[in-house]
């Protein structure tokens, strides 16, 4: 397969996709649940970026490479988790309901106790969110993308991005606090 | 929840997303409404501890080279499982090598940025893949500052920011054209940002770019051009050129 290929495309493949595996392979895990796994999807995900390199435009290379990845993953998640890919539509119909019943924040956990969370707390509560909320919250917190990056990558408009965001950290932050014992009134 | 939630915008607030025009509304909700600026401090507090306590870890070593052997970028993998270990520096050597010169033939031809930015960028990458990121790894601007001397004809202007949360992680020389530059590296969360300084000719307006990726603010101070390069989001990169413009010189 790799002597169809031009030399081109093999510089290019290393300067476009190639400084950007690290990241490639945290989405890859953090959707997976898994480092083998995890693996195995940036694998699948950088040859189909070395056969697609021709179609990348030139802008942004790492919000490109994950946007594979992320398909990957998906493709991989449908094969062996098939569960955990609920309907999106779904999903924020009932969390829209939830918010408008009135779920006030003024009862959750102060700051200070939020400051306290340890790694292994926190890598439960983000694993337990559902793929779309956590996708977005991995690719702003610990990834560092910008909204319009996480849009390109994620496929959805801003305005999503930024509800998805805002329910992924209010889930986190519920969570750290019923974590605690006494944490919830 | 509608779009102009308060609830909602906070968290956009925070991430330095919104207009100048929504900011002040927000800050005007924020000192409003009590429960609302307890909500931010929430947010704040869960941005934090996640890049606290969740860094970024680099891909595993055996993964770029199963990949890179996949596409052809070298040959098939040594059958030797126990030499894995050493070979990874090699490895790292070639694939900064790799992109390096992939970064010349593509970026060039790619890029709509002057070729000053083009070249901080490549230096940024070849910085990343490198060992080592600087060649002087000093949080301390008094062990950072005399490494440049001999080394580069003026000495760089070197400021600490850890207290606005950009701690120096060193420096080092990079060459852009055919001229050797001090560059600065400071972390932001488990991000680097290089920031080169290149005496310069004339004064340019502040601007702001991306290659490949990578966000770059550049300024003009004193004669100095100033290039700030990270993979880090385009808002948080301004910040620190602005935490870098506005922080006192070194005593």
């Amino acid at each position: 397969m790799a002597s169809l290929k031009s030399e081109d495309d093999q510089a290019r493949f290393a300067s476009v996709v190639l400084p950007h595996l690290a990241d490639a392979y945290a989405l890859a895990r953090w959707l997976t649940g898994d480092r083998a796994d995890a693996e195995d999807v940036v694998q699948e995900a950088c040859l189909r970026a070395f056969r697609g390199i021709g179609g990348f435009a030139g802008v942004n290379a790492r919000a490109w490479v994950l946007t594979i990845v992320r398909h990957a993953a998906y493709t991989w998640l449908g094969k062996n988790r098939s569960a955990s890919l609920v309907m999106v539509d779904d999903l924020e119909a009932v969390e829209q309901k939830q918010s408008s019943a009135g779920a006030a924040f003024e009862q959750t956990p102060e700051a200070e106790l939020i400051a306290k969370a340890d790694a292994r707390r926190l890598e439960a509560a983000i694993a337990e969110l559902p793929v779309p909320f956590r996708e977005t919250l991995v690719l702003r917190d610990v990834q560092g993308l910008d909204y319009r990056e996480i849009s390109e990558v994620t496929k959805v408009p801003i305005g999503t991005v930024m509800s998805r965001l805002a329910r992924a950290r209010r889930r986190l932050i519920e969570r750290i606090g019923a974590d605690k014992p006494g944490g919830a009134p | 929840m509608t779009p102009t939630d308060p609830r909602l915008l906070v968290h956009a607030y925070v991430d330095g997303e919104l207009d100048p025009a929504h900011a002040l509304e927000v800050e005007r909700q924020l000192a409003d409404d009590p429960a609302l600026a307890v909500e931010r401090e929430r947010v704040e507090a869960l941005r934090h501890v996640i890049a606290e306590q969740l860094p970024r870890e680099g891909a595993p070593p055996g993964l770029a080279r199963r990949i890179e052997a996949a596409v052809g970028l070298r040959p098939a993998p040594a059958p030797a499982r126990a030499s894995s270990r050493p070979s990874w520096r090699a490895l790292a050597a070639s694939v900064a090598v790799a992109a390096f010169l992939g970064s010349g033939a593509t970026w060039l031809a790619l890029s709509p940025g002057p070729p000053d930015a083009d070249m901080v960028v490549a230096n940024h990458v070849r910085a990343l893949m490198a060992t080592q990121p600087v060649d002087v790894g000093s949080s301390d601007q008094h062990t950072v500052k005399p490494w440049f001397n001999g080394r580069i004809p003026e000495a760089p202007r070197v400021v600490e920011l850890a207290s606005a949360g950009f701690p120096l992680v060193g420096g080092r020389i990079d060459v852009t054209g055919r001229t050797p530059v001090a560059t600065l590296v400071y972390r932001v969360r488990q991000h680097l940002i290089s920031l080169s300084e290149v005496p310069a000719g004339r004064t340019i307006a502040t601007s702001h770019g991306q290659i490949g990726g990578y966000n770059i603010v550049s300024w003009t101070d004193n004669g100095v051009a100033y290039w700030a390069v990270s993979d880090v989001a385009a808002a948080d990169l301004d910040t620190f050129a602005k935490a870098f413009r506005a922080a006192e010189p070194e005593r």
